[in-house]
């Protein structure tokens, strides 16, 4: 089936279909929601938007927790011509007030014109047009009932689709541009026999958020695309509940479902064995896994738990992404499940190689193949100064092809460092091997937690004002390792004003009240041990070194380990 | 259930911190959720899932970030578990 040029096409098609979504929510009936009624929906919103003088161009914020309304809301503002971007709503664990000030700082810097909330948060997010002077429009969705837009008007393949607002800093939030034909070449090629071949008698299963690609694309959209069926609930019924999505996946014969390597430990995990008889995942034939770092032991893991469920472990089809290139840039073949090289770890870290280990005679690393580039597209591994590396050399992962997104909004500056020559420097690293990515890193510090990405200045800034750190002495990274689970440490030097024990408490209280995050680690350090560098990631890396070797000396007042 | 007693309550919430946290803690009433007993945002959310299911209780997520610390889940829990017991 030819995929659609827009989304307001590849809707109308939909809708013609008998297939749509099925909203699975704690507690209640699970709705069927055939994608006609998604159309008519997404037409009433576009007639309410317009109403509302919206116009063509304006962009309008989406903080919609629901799946169905969050959809709704996104179709009805594409078909309505107008421009969404998706917003993360504030999870139940959030500080309110931090995450109000974050968003406001987004819809300032995009200067969008209208935002459409919830019920429950509009009086949140109404106190944030203070601060926001474009902010004209902060509606619920409830009350975007229409009349609707007569259809018709057909956006052309350059307009955008959506921006997505991602894994920038919260100083300086990013919101990648997608356009229609971005959208439609990216939907092509992962669902094309080099992909998950898709078709519309598959049925996709996700509890991933739609305000991050891989839900958003990778399973409401693209299902759409294919009028193919998609089950779909909150993240927080799965993160509560994690067997409610391998139910899911039994329940409605899912054959498609889509996770990072944290979903697939949590369900290791967390699924009580006395809920294994229930399930069936055989019909499960693409188990995806991409958007975080990849771990073997993970996946193996999940394979022997629920291999009497069912579970084919060739399923496993794990992939490289990023939101830049809309969604996928490689996927591992279908059917093949995991290839894993284990490579000796100095040579990954100092002599950026990958050489095969053999025997166990130092430490190791583990990496998983991600897959060729999808068709239409293409893969380059380059080095510091731009120039292509062979096979087994390690450098920054460079992609080009129709699904690169043209830049940021409204930020000229950060698409010209991110993208050259229609190529996107993704900031990651890795390798080739008989033409097969695999990743190993990030050229920039990023501490990834759970799927979610945090800025390390964004926590160093966090703590730079508490009593008791010597100034710019702090730096914060994040660790990986085969054996443990990804691991957050800050590291500081001590002014000696405030004992050891209060000053590691309130590093960790501030890091939880700004960031949302819990770090692992903290220690304190004697004077001059954080190298005296401007550069934050020369700081961070040299530091990172001596924790990981083990060879950082702690400061007399003592330390506080976890 | 049977309508539970605080200390009852105070007892299977710090039973169910125990045996979510990866490390030894030692939860008091005044310990924060996540600055003193170092539980990540995925962590709490299983806490929320045990207590539902020792408790027979539906905690809203909203109510989640006002608790931040082990007394205050002892009463949000003691305020669910009597007003089931009432209702």
């Amino acid at each position: 089936m030819p995929i659609a040029h827009t989304l307001p096409e590849a809707l109308a098609a939909a809708a013609r279909s008998s297939r749509g979504y099925r909203f699975v929510r704690p507690r209640s009936a699970e709705t069927l929601t055939p994608y006609a009624d998604m159309y008519a929906g997404a037409l009433r919103v576009a007639g309410s938007l317009a109403g509302l003088g919206l116009r063509p161009g304006d962009l309008v914020a989406i903080i919609v927790p629901d799946p169905e309304a969050f959809l709704t809301t996104l179709f009805g503002t594409s078909v309505a011509g107008v421009v969404p971007a998706s917003l993360y709503p504030p999870t139940a664990t959030s500080d309110l007030p931090s995450y109000l000030e974050a968003t406001g700082r987004v819809l300032r810097s995009c200067g969008a014109r209208a935002v459409v909330t919830s019920a429950t948060l509009l009086p949140h997010v109404d106190t944030l047009r203070a601060m926001c002077p474009d902010l004209a429009i902060v509606a619920a969705f409830d009350a975007l009932q229409g009349p609707a837009m007569e259809p018709g008007r057909t956006p052309t393949t350059s307009d955008i689709a959506f921006v997505q607002f991602t894994s920038g800093s919260t100083a300086t939030p990013k919101g990648v541009v997608i356009t229609h034909q971005n959208l439609s070449a990216n939907i092509t090629a992962f669902a094309s026999p080099d992909g998950v071949h898709a078709s519309p008698d598959d049925v996709a299963v996700s509890w991933l958020p739609l305000y991050h690609d891989m839900g958003l694309v990778g399973m409401a959209i693209g299902a759409m695309y294919n009028a193919a069926d998609a089950v779909l609930m909150a993240p927080e019924m799965f993160v509560k509940r994690p067997v409610e999505w391998l139910r899911a996946i039994s329940r409605y014969r899912g054959t498609v479902s889509f996770a990072p390597n944290f979903a697939y430990d949590l369900a290791v995990r967390r699924v009580k064995d006395t809920d294994l008889a229930e399930l069936d995942l055989s019909s499960w034939r693409v188990a995806g896994c991409g958007a975080e770092p990849i771990h073997a032991s993970t996946l193996s893991a999940f394979a022997e738990k629920f291999g009497p469920c069912g579970f084919d472990e060739t399923s496993f089809q794990p992939c490289y992404g990023l939101a830049e290139i809309v969604l996928a840039a490689t996927m591992s073949p279908r059917g093949r499940g995991l290839r894993v090289e284990r490579l000796l770890a100095d040579d990954v870290t100092i002599r950026r190689v990958a050489t095969r280990a053999n025997g166990t005679r130092a430490e190791t690393v583990s990496v998983v193949a991600c897959g060729t580039p999808l068709p239409g597209h293409d893969l380059r591994i380059l080095d510091e100064s731009g120039h292509p590396l062979p096979e087994r050399h390690i450098g920054e992962i460079v992609l080009s092809g129709p699904s690169v997104t043209p830049g940021y909004y409204n930020d000229a500056a950060t698409t010209l460092a991110a993208i050259r020559n229609g190529q996107l420097f993704t900031g990651d690293l890795g390798y080739l091997s008989n033409g097969e990515l695999f990743v190993c890193g990030r050229v920039k510090d990023l501490i990834i937690v759970n799927g979610r990405k945090y800025h390390p200045q964004d926590l160093e800034w966090g703590v730079a004002e508490l009593a008791g750190i010597r100034r710019g002495r702090v730096v914060a990274f994040g660790t990986t390792s085969d054996t443990g689970p990804d691991r957050t440490v800050v590291i500081a030097e001590p002014s000696g004003t405030v004992p050891a024990n209060e000053l590691t408490e309130a590093i960790r209280r501030r890091i939880v009240d700004v960031c949302g995050l819990v770090v692992d680690d903290v220690v304190l350090v004697p004077s001059g041990t954080v190298a005296r560098t401007t550069s934050g990631k020369l700081k961070r890396s040299a530091t990172k070194l001596l924790y990981e070797r083990g060879d950082l000396a702690t400061a007399a007042a003592g330390t506080s380990g976890a | 259930m049977a309508a539970s007693s605080q200390a009852d309550i105070e007892t299977g919430v710090v039973e169910i911190l125990k045996n979510v946290s990866r490390r030894p803690i030692d939860p008091t009433p005044a310990s924060d959720l996540a600055a003193d007993l170092g539980f990540d945002s995925l962590q709490i959310l299983e806490v929320v899932a045990e207590l539902e299911d020792r408790f027979d209780i539906s905690i809203p997520l909203n109510d989640v970030p006002a608790a931040r610390t082990v007394a205050q889940v002892v009463a949000q829990v003691t305020a669910l578990v009597n007003g089931a017991a009432t209702a």
